[in-house]
């Protein structure tokens, strides 16, 4: 039987002349992790938005499991408010005692309790992702949308970003979505990894999260194969 | 051992030294004039009824606050001041909020405004004394015209350039349209409109004297008017002095504002992980 969180049938997006997205099915699974991976344009933050209702689709419909799902997106660029401190970004400035005290206990659970205080200009770029990740848990999602979260970090900080992200939703046994154009990042993460291409979803395979980094490797292969083969071969391998 | 390293004390002492000049710094320019003033006047190189010196000038400020005069003066001058900038800073940050805010009222408004602003407000004076005569209400008036669209430029401004990514990050996490306005929208705009206000400051004095030195019968510009008239140099430059004074007070109160709501501009330096 099908546990599906979010369902996606037959999306179309286009802005004026531009296709973004043709005919995209596919769907969620409650506590899976999925990637969506691809080059730059090919549609997979197109396809997050979408998710996240930020923007309406063309044609072709979007289900959720249950009316007023919760969902939350971690940005790229973090968007976290300079003008307040690392626990005000968290709790959005609350005044309520019980939002302080939750907002409090979520930092701590991203290691940033000690930087509650600071503003986020004081804050490495690490520790500014795990701001906005903390601020994406406050309200304990149901569906937890990454929109290349780490595309900005150095090789270091985003391998260990990457355990942490892996850790912190198997913990919450949070549903996930990530997108991200990194291959290896997309294996390592994921349960399933959707490959998108040119507006389309293209192939899709199992992930290797918490598997060895043979496999990691060997699905992230299999995964840049398909990006870098030419259109026809893909739809044929699909 | 590394021979040169410095120790922490000298380091400390040092930088005390350095930091207590660098603190004289701003006062060198002003006393060294007014040296130079004192012992040009002293030396006789300049005619004392022409530039008296500045412990004449100084000498004359307390018999005239001594006599009442410079202190009824001063606070007409700034109850003027600070009336005109109160109305014309509310009328300004109201109409920028609404057009910074409403699409429907940039479009009925703005234009209009734009092309009220492009008259330079002192131009107004011989309609504002028609009008109003030389009371109160058209120096205040005066003022307020002139501070109004320096606020309402900034306040608009700062509105319609705050982030739209936090905007839209407000949206996606729910908040209300009142939250993302006290949370997101007015802290983003805050930095722009206190540099409005800055500028205000400075047009809210510029115009009250040039208001009181035109059509008055009390407050600074009157006093250096008339004193003009009887030439006593002495109380025309210890006005010009008092609006120096004034003028730096109120860039103190600005920086001190913004020192207080714009805290989080100075924080930096990223720690590493």
């Amino acid at each position: 039987m099908s546990n599906a969180l979010v369902t996606l049938n037959h999306i179309d997006k286009q802005y004026g002349d531009n296709h973004a997205l043709k005919d995209v099915s596919f769907d969620i699974q409650q506590g899976e992790f999925v990637a969506l991976v691809g080059m730059s344009g090919g549609g997979k933050s197109t396809l997050l938005r979408l998710i996240a209702q930020l923007e309406q689709p063309s044609a072709g419909t979007i289900t959720y499991s249950q009316p007023n799902l919760v969902t939350r997106v971690m940005f790229q660029d973090g968007r976290l408010l300079p003008w307040m401190t690392t626990l005000q970004n968290v709790s959005f400035n609350s005044h309520d005692a019980k939002v302080k005290a939750r907002a409090q206990a979520t930092l701590e659970a991203v290691g940033l309790s000690d930087f509650a205080a600071q503003y986020p200009a004081a804050l490495s770029g690490g520790q500014k992702q795990r701001l906005a990740l903390a601020r994406a848990l406050m309200a304990d999602p149901q569906l937890l949308l990454l929109d290349e979260p780490l595309g900005a970090l150095d090789a270091l900080t985003r391998r260990n970003m990457q355990a942490f992200i892996t850790q912190i939703c198997d913990q919450k046994h949070l549903t996930t979505l990530l997108i991200t154009h990194d291959v290896d990042e997309a294996a390592r993460m994921a349960d399933r990894v959707i490959v998108v291409k040119s507006g389309r979803n293209v192939y899709e395979t199992k992930g290797a999260k918490g598997q060895d980094a043979e496999t990691v490797a060997r699905v992230a292969e299999e995964v840049l194969e398909v990006i870098l083969a030419p259109e026809q071969a893909v739809t044929a391998r699909a | 051992m590394d021979q040169t390293t410095t120790s922490p004390q000298t380091t400390h002492k040092a930088r005390s030294f350095s930091f207590s000049w660098a603190g004289l710094l701003p006062f060198l320019l002003p006393i060294l004039l007014i040296v130079i003033w004192q012992v040009s006047v002293s030396a006789g190189w300049v005619d004392s009824q022409l530039l008296p010196s500045p412990l004449a000038v100084i000498q004359d400020g307390i018999a005239l606050w001594q006599t009442g005069e410079l202190p009824k003066n001063i606070s007409i001058s700034l109850y003027r001041a600070t009336t005109g900038f109160v109305l014309g800073g509310s009328i300004g940050f109201i109409l920028g909020l609404a057009n910074g805010l409403s699409m429907f009222s940039r479009r009925l408004l703005d234009s209009s405004i734009q092309m009220l602003r492009n008259i330079p407000h002192l131009s107004l004076i011989p309609l504002v004394i028609i009008l109003l005569g030389i009371g109160e209400t058209a120096k205040i008036s005066l003022v307020t015209i002139g501070v109004m669209f320096p606020i309402y430029i900034n306040t608009f401004h700062g509105i319609t350039s705050v982030d739209p990514n936090l905007m839209e990050m407000g949206h996606a996490y729910g908040l209300s349209k009142w939250e993302q306005f006290t949370k997101i929208i007015f802290p983003g705009a805050l930095p722009t409109i206190l540099v409005g206000v800055r500028y205000a400051l400075g047009v809210m004095w510029t115009t009250l004297i040039v208001a009181e030195t035109i059509s008055s019968n009390s407050g600074i510009g009157y006093m250096a008017t008339n004193a003009q008239e009887f030439m006593d140099m002495a109380t025309v430059l210890l006005c010009i002095v008092i609006y120096a004074l004034l003028g730096k007070l109120s860039d103190l109160i600005a920086k001190a504002l913004e020192s207080l709501c714009l805290s989080w501009q100075n924080q930096g330096g990223a720690s590493r992980e």
